[in-house]
């Protein structure tokens, strides 16, 4: 058994024709760490709350620790949770904001010293404890809400959004103290965002969601080397993969401006049966170095490049390719500038092929 | 250049409205320069500038004061006026204020229309409602008592939409982080909604004070006995009787104004804040 499973649950607001989440099965193990990422009004923060409480289930069946939760009120499901905008209580200072729910939990007072003060000190906030919220940065903001959670010693830690009001630096290094606590304390946490970059870096397992329905569920690496469909291949990875109609042919595939790349035997064998295909690849496997030439000799293409991005630790190169726009990423000693003419490989094997009418990977099914 | 422009404009509207304030000022000044003085002086000096200026600091400088203060029953009906003052802020503050987070923040049946007919309420003039709360208080017997003064007096259709207005602004997950916090609605009613609006609660306590200081109609119809009557009605019963001098009539006005005044003055950027929040945005 699953510390958390959540079984066939959909949610139907009164008055929409579509549920906003549909079907959603997933299981949880103690300590996981597990990410809900998706586009705006994918049903990722709703299914969140319904796990909360703060939404009503419409059908299916939600258990935590083996106890059906769907009708039990937020405050007994044994959560803490971390809000995307902090919600803190604006009147009450950092300490009394972290002691709140241990009084009411009618802690021994001894006992709430002791957890507010290690609290205070794992997050670094001994400078603030007496200021009240409005008088704290975004960041320490976010550090007493954490605070908050962990004060409770709840198994099930749930965070929404809780780094999209940072900015980017201090984005990155919340995300690592996030990471380090979850570790130090041994929680399960459920954590929704719609940046795929905190996604890859923080989670155990990614749940990728659209529409209210989940695409696919997987180790980051899992999802970002064999994506399920499109969606989940354009959705994870930055810059975004690269995708191109295509139409197969013998041992080729034929790009709409006429360039052809050759495929490996039994690659083209499972491609056979189609007669359009949508093929992906990412930046960085599009090579533009002599030994990946030299190793592809019969698939060499050429391009003049649009735009260079430098980024410091790698390059972006910018070029119209099979009638679209694509990206190619290299190392930072490649420098090309906008006009030149590059010749480069598409690695068959990190080649991905949809089906364009379902969408669905064609190869993810070997892998 | 502008700025010098702008500096002069700026002297020329100070000296124009404290002239007007003064103007508005005078009688105020009038009434406590006079209320220190004994009938006799205050006739005396009626067309003369020393109207508004203050006797000398003698023996008899607070006669008019003590002998209200003492020959009459002026003290207790302040003490009532304030104690009736602080009884319906308490439950002015509660009863309207859940009535206003109803109406912003529990899904019911009807609730837009809830609002409407109490917006409508405001229209209303109280004159209109004061017989049938005169009729409802006889009914029950309450005439005359502390409580059918103060029962028709609680709910009050303005400060309910104050309260609305404000706490519809509120975060909605300021409330879910207190239910986690295994906080109860009622808890978090008065431990977190109210706190986190102080301004309003200023606001409605202040408009509270001064309705009830204010009152005239409603205490008059009420009460009958002398035992429990208001300010202003003992201010009437007083200022009415002949025996009271011109004095002692002016130190009676002073004593009811003075509160009025210090309550605007420590109050009034509550009181703006508070209107001003009224118009903030829906959450």
């Amino acid at each position: 058994m699953s510390f958390i499973e959540l079984k066939h649950i959909c949610k139907k607001y009164k008055g929409n024709e579509n549920n906003s989440v549909s079907d959603f099965n997933l299981r949880i193990e103690e300590k996981e760490f597990i990410a809900f990422v998706g586009p705006s009004g994918c049903g990722k923060s709703t299914t969140l709350r319904m796990i909360a409480g703060f939404e009503d289930i419409t059908s299916g069946e939600l258990l935590i620790d083996g106890v059906r939760m769907n009708d039990v009120a937020p405050a007994d499901r044994g959560i803490s949770m971390v809000f995307q905008n902090y919600a803190l209580y604006p009147h009450m200072t950092v300490e009394k904001n972290i002691s709140y729910g241990l009084k009411n939990m009618k802690v021994p007072e001894d006992e709430i010293r002791k957890k507010t003060d290690w609290a205070i000190e794992v997050l670094g906030l001994e400078a603030y404890r007496h200021r009240k919220p409005k008088a704290l940065s975004g960041g320490q903001r976010q550090r007493v809400a954490l605070g908050r959670a962990i004060v409770k010693e709840q198994k099930l830690f749930l965070m929404d959004e809780p780094l999209s009001n940072l900015d980017a630096k201090l984005r990155v290094s919340m995300r690592n103290e996030i990471s380090k606590l979850h570790r130090s304390l041994g929680s399960t946490t459920i954590y929704v965002t719609h940046d795929q970059v905190e996604a890859m870096t923080m989670a155990d397992r990614i749940v990728i969601m659209k529409d209210g329905v989940v695409q696919q569920a997987g180790k980051p690496m899992e999802l970002y080397e064999h994506p399920i469909n499109r969606f989940v291949a354009g959705f994870i990875g930055s810059p975004q993969m690269n995708f191109y109609e295509v139409r197969p042919q013998d041992q080729h595939i034929l790009f709409s401006d006429g360039n052809k790349v050759k495929l490996p035997e039994d690659m083209a064998q499972k491609l056979r049966n189609y007669q359009r295909l949508t093929m992906g690849i990412r930046g960085e496997d599009i090579r533009l170095d002599a030994a990946s030439q030299e190793a592809h000799g019969d698939s060499i293409q050429k391009a003049r490049i649009e735009n260079t991005e430098i980024m410091g630790n790698e390059n972006n190169l910018y070029f119209e390719f099979g009638g679209v726009n694509s990206i190619a990423r290299v190392s930072k000693d490649h420098v090309s500038q906008s006009g030149d003419k590059i010749h480069f490989v598409f690695l068959p094997h990190k080649m991905h092929f949809f089906d364009p009418d379902t969408e669905k990977s064609i190869l993810a099914d070997d892998c | 250049m502008i700025k010098r422009k702008q500096k002069r404009f700026n002297w020329i509207l100070t000296i124009a409205l404290l002239i007007l304030s003064l103007f508005f000022l005078f009688p105020v000044i009038w009434m406590l320069a006079n209320s220190f003085k004994p009938d006799a002086a205050i006739t005396a000096d009626m067309n003369s500038f020393r109207a508004f200026v203050l006797p000398p600091l003698n023996g008899s400088f607070f006669e008019n004061y003590i002998s209200v203060l003492t020959n009459t029953s002026f003290l207790r009906y302040m003490c009532n006026t304030l104690l009736y003052a602080a009884v319906l802020i308490v439950l002015g503050v509660i009863v309207n204020g859940l009535a206003g987070y109803a109406l912003a923040k529990i899904k019911f049946p009807f609730r837009e229309r809830w609002l409407m007919i109490i917006m409508l309420l405001m229209i209303v003039p109280m004159e209109t409602i004061i017989t049938i709360h005169f009729l409802i208080v006889a009914k029950l017997g309450l005439l005359n008592t502390i409580i059918g003064y103060i029962l028709p007096m609680i709910v009050n259709p303005f400060n309910i939409f104050l309260f609305r207005q404000v706490f519809i602004s509120l975060p909605d997950d300021v409330y879910e982080a207190a239910q986690l916090d295994h906080c109860s609605a009622i808890k978090y009613f008065f431990t977190m909604v109210l706190p986190m609006s102080k301004s309003v609660v200023a606001t409605v306590s202040v408009f509270t004070f001064l309705n009830v200081w204010n009152d005239y109609l409603w205490p008059s119809l009420v009460f009958t006995s002398g035992k429990l009557l208001t300010a202003q009605i003992g201010l009437n019963a007083i200022t009415s009787n002949d025996n009271t001098t011109t004095g002692q009539t002016l130190a009676v006005i002073t004593m009811i104004t003075i509160p009025v005044i210090i309550i605007y003055s420590f109050f009034s950027k509550q009181i703006v804040q508070g209107v001003m929040s009224t118009g903030s945005k829906e959450g």
